[in-house]
């Protein structure tokens, strides 16, 4: 299964994606609770394409969903400024100060996160979780 | 976002509905800001109706804490669901925020000034 959305980088986006990302994840066969980890990620890449790759000014943001018997992969790409998120050092936990906990949320939530550095026009992050690592005893969503 | 907001005292309490993600918590960050501006002694946040949050949620809440712990004053999160329970143990902040399971016992904690 696969689907792809282009959307204008405005945050009013970002609440009408989830829910068309959660019956997306729910035909995927993920539970409430990854499927809620995989939502937070994506968010949190598109809130950092929204505000820093684009500086709060409209820009593209391309959202690829693809859903396959072992994995949910979803392509994030921008056209805004350069940033690898890959590359952040960890943050101390607990944060006593507001802000730098996004890039903290997407590496804990996800399996695998890779920055394409082939990708030239922007940035290119790709997430990716394994069915074969979700929790068992939990009812589908 | 449904924010609602009701004083009596030196007490408020903001009962929140809805998701509170990057668009939605300017809205929070206001009703807050308003609050610990005022130097409000207390202030309970209801997040029984709150099914999604991110990362700007929390630091909505962080801020506000850090303020009102500037004059002394109490801030308490109250009924959190699963989601943003996990979302506050991401983050390790679950132990840092003071969190009641209901209202009854935030108002209880309130009035015995533990």
């Amino acid at each position: 299964m696969k689907k792809k959305f282009e959307l204008v980088s405005n945050s009013e986006v970002l609440s009408p994606l989830r829910q068309e990302l959660r019956q997306l994840l729910g035909l995927g066969g993920w539970e409430k609770k990854s499927a809620e980890e995989i939502l937070l990620a994506v968010d949190e890449v598109l809130t950092n394409i929204i505000r820093h790759a684009y500086g709060g000014k409209p820009g593209k943001m391309v959202i690829l969903f693809e859903d396959s018997p072992e994995k949910t992969e979803i392509v994030l790409e921008d056209h805004g400024k350069k940033f690898d998120p890959t590359q952040l050092p960890p943050p101390e936990l607990p944060c006593h100060k507001p802000g730098g906990l996004g890039v903290h949320f997407i590496r804990t939530l996800m399996d695998r996160v890779v920055y394409d550095e082939s990708f030239k026009e922007g940035n290119r992050l790709h997430l990716i979780k394994f069915k074969s690592k979700m929790l068992k005893g939990e009812r589908p969503l | 976002m449904k924010i609602q907001m009701t004083c009596q005292g030196d007490l408020c309490i903001l009962e929140l509905g809805g998701e509170l993600d990057y668009h939605s918590s300017p809205e929070l960050r206001e009703k807050l800001n308003s609050l610990v501006t005022k130097q409000t002694p207390k202030i309970l946040v209801n997040l029984k109706g709150v099914e999604y949050m991110d990362s700007s949620g929390i630091a909505t809440f962080v801020e506000a804490f850090q303020k009102t712990k500037r004059y002394q004053g109490r801030l308490i999160l109250v009924a959190l669901t699963d989601t943003v329970r996990g979302v506050f143990e991401i983050a390790k902040l679950d132990s840092i925020f003071e969190i009641a399971p209901t209202m009854d016992e935030a108002l209880g904690r309130m009035a015995a000034k533990v």
